[in-house]
């Protein structure tokens, strides 16, 4: 029997090694270590997938752990790391969505024994397609933000014409970032859109309308993205101002779950919504 | 000898583009407007302007030096005190030192590039157009080239083709990443263009465009590269659709500004463009590094990229110093035979004149002598002349080339070689003892 403790260890482990593993290759301007950290990476979410499965299968009649929610979101963004890997035969990005499915890893672990109990009431489709759509619609962003902070990085030193070091030597092009954050917007605000709308429809439906603090910063957060969105595709927003606003609405979206969802009233206060385990 | 050699300048170490492009002399070394006219002070000259320098090299007196920068000043229009305050002074065979070094690259922002050695060609041609050279220019110029082959045959400092172009390509990757989709404008056919060319095809640009004043010569150079050649009058309009821009033309004005780029760039939606002005005088404004998605790098920005190509260099460079150091000699002890030929051929002068004296008496004397007879003793006297000049000869070379002028003052006075300087029969014991 696997419990969802061991399938974290194992995860976490694979995490770990491939966040050293990359983080030294890219030190050391390796190319071996950097490929050895993607295929770390990779065993990590191949395991992580395997085991997420059967934990959900164990969840489902309680209920998911806030803690495995945040898995979920590692294994998106490790996904999205992974198809610019094979797709575009760029490392960079997984190489930093390793540690920051790290960092989601142990931020989930002492909420694994942490229940969310949601009620049979809130088990209708609205609920798996609002989960579903803005999970992939965050790991999505938070691609887009990680080729935007690139992009920023790199451009600076281009424009500001400094030597460039270490790091920045084995980093992609800065068009090719910035086509990665294109593509992780332009895939995320549809995502987000139907996440936003599922919820919306769902919250009216169980809770009538309530003006809940989540759902206004989660409108006022898809008006921004909407903007970029609209420049995006048909105003030919490019480069850093699109890239600046990526990790604004990233940020915003960070804010909205871990201090709103936290801090204010709202339904997705887990904590008064969790009974333990 | 009278005349000293002198290497004045300003250089991409020693100044900013901005200065460079102030005192540039790239429009006065050609016969009309000739920066340093031959005077009294400054004999010969030749001047070198590059983007990366501008050097006069001259041999005259001591004011030369004071007599070029008034001119060089005069030239530019700027003022002979502040270009004082720029301006480096090489004398006498410091002055070779640093030509030989220019010549074989040393002294370029990239170590090795070739470019420089086409450049002081040009210059040197222009100069003997001009007639400013004389023996000591013409020898000093020879041997820097001979210098510079030299370099580039002995050692591997110009193993890879690197250069300010090159460098510009690279960091044409480094913000497009693949060339393949990629258009390129040369503007300015010029040496520099062709070289950003041979680069960029390299790299996999899929098409190169060519604009020049002189539309013949950009018909040239793209058909060398299989590109398309583009009036200079449609060149804001075909910016639209290239990606990268090489400029490097001979303007004294800018010719893109802030305001033409900002018009493109809503055509081509935002799409990047990168700008490498390699012109001194620039030919893009340099405010349009601040828009967005364009990227403008001039000649000195260039500088940081070509460092870390030249540190790959640097142990080469040491064999190229020696190298550089050993001609330098050769040229010194060339210099100090340049001093001593006079005394030599003020010796044979004077000991053959003796001889043909002594063999007029002699003849007188014998009466009526064949031909055959005559020719055997003139034979015979050129032959004791050449013999008994052998030796003191060979000692003025030694001493040439130890440098000892004492020597050689000594021999003149042993022969009586300088009549006037020759001291009076009256102090003939005094010389003795000196």
């Amino acid at each position: 029997m696997i419990s969802p403790e061991f399938s974290t260890l194992v995860t976490l482990v694979f995490y770990a090694l491939a966040s050293i593993v990359g983080i030294a290759g890219i030190m050391a301007r390796s190319a071996f270590w950097r490929r050895l950290a993607c295929f770390l990476a990779l065993c990590g979410f191949v395991c992580q997938t395997v085991l997420l499965m059967l934990g959900f299968h164990k969840a489902l009649p309680g209920g998911l752990s806030l803690g495995a929610y945040l898995q979920l979101l590692a294994w998106f963004l490790l996904l999205c790391g992974i198809v610019v890997w094979g797709k575009l035969h760029q490392e960079t990005l997984l190489l930093f969505s390793a540690p920051l499915g790290l960092l989601l890893f142990v931020m989930s672990a002492p909420y694994l024994g942490t229940l969310v109990t949601v009620p049979a009431s809130l088990h209708t489709p609205f609920y798996v397609l609002h989960i579903g759509a803005l999970f992939s619609s965050l790991a999505l962003l938070a691609l887009a933000s990680v080729a935007g902070v690139l992009f920023l990085l790199l451009e600076k030193r281009i424009k500001r014409k400094q030597r460039m070091e270490n790091f920045f030597l084995d980093m992609p092009a800065i068009t090719l970032l910035d086509k990665i954050n294109a593509l992780g917007t332009l895939l995320s605000f549809p995502l987000y859109t139907l996440g936003i709308v599922t919820g919306l429809l769902w919250a009216k439906s169980i809770f009538g309308d309530t003006g809940d603090p989540k759902e206004v910063v989660s409108v006022v957060i898809w008006l921004i993205f909407a903007v970029l969105f609209y420049s995006r595709l048909l105003k030919g927003m490019r480069g850093r101002k699109a890239a600046l606003l990526t990790a604004l609405i990233f940020t915003l979206c960070l804010f909205s779950i871990f201090v709103v969802n936290t801090v204010m009233d709202t339904h997705h206060t887990f904590f008064r919504l969790s009974s333990g385990r | 000898m009278d005349r000293t050699l002198f290497l004045l300048g300003i250089n991409h170490r020693t100044t900013g583009v901005a200065v460079r492009e102030r005192f540039s002399l790239a429009n006065h070394c050609d016969q009309e407007h000739w920066a340093v006219p031959c005077t009294a002070a400054v004999q010969e000259s030749v001047i070198l302007s590059t983007c990366n320098r501008v050097e006069i090299l001259a041999a005259g007196t001591e004011e030369a030096p004071e007599q070029t920068l008034r001119a060089w000043a005069g030239a530019t229009k700027t003022d002979s005190a502040e270009l004082k305050s720029y301006v480096y002074v090489y004398k006498h065979l410091d002055a070779a030192r640093h030509l030989f070094s220019v010549a074989s690259s040393l002294d370029s922002m990239v170590l090795g590039e070739p470019q420089i050695l086409g450049q002081l060609k040009t210059a040197y041609r222009a100069a003997v157009e001009c007639k400013t050279t004389g023996v000591l220019l013409n020898n000093l110029l020879h041997r820097a080239f001979f210098v510079a082959k030299r370099v580039r045959s002995e050692t591997a400092i110009a193993s890879s083709a690197v250069s300010i172009s090159y460098a510009a390509v690279e960091l044409a990757k480094r913000i497009f990443g693949n060339m393949s989709m990629r258009k390129a404008l040369l503007v300015g056919a010029g040496e520099m263009s062709e070289l950003a060319a041979r680069h960029l095809l390299q790299s996999g640009v899929s098409e190169i465009l060519v604009a020049n004043r002189t539309n013949a010569k950009a018909q040239a150079l793209a058909e060398q590269f299989h590109g398309c050649a583009v009036t200079f009058e449609n060149l804001t309009n075909c910016l639209a659709e290239v990606d990268i821009v090489i400029t490097s033309t001979g303007s004294t004005y800018p010719l893109l500004n802030a305001r033409d780029i900002n018009a493109v760039l809503k055509l081509r939606k935002n799409r990047p463009m990168f700008f490498i002005d390699i012109a001194v005088p620039r030919d893009i404004d340099p405010d349009v590094n601040n828009l967005d998605n364009v990227y403008l790098y001039d000649i000195d920005d260039l500088k940081d990229v070509v460092e870390e190509n030249t540190a790959t260099r640097r142990d080469e460079a040491i064999k190229a110093s020696a190298i550089v150091e050993e001609e330098v000699a050769s040229f010194a002890r060339w210099l100090s035979g340049l001093d001593i030929q006079p005394s030599i051929v003020d010796l044979i002068s004077h000991t053959e004149t003796i001889a043909r004296k002594e063999l007029d008496k002699t003849l007188k004397r014998l009466g009526h002598v064949s031909d055959r007879e005559r020719a055997a003793m003139e034979t015979m006297v050129a032959a004791l002349v050449r013999k008994l000049n052998h030796a003191p000869i060979m000692f003025l070379k030694r001493c040439g080339m130890d440098g000892n002028a004492a020597h050689v003052s000594m021999l003149r006075r042993m022969y009586s070689l300088d009549k006037k300087a020759c001291p009076a029969r009256k102090n003939r014991n005094a010389l003795l003892y000196d």
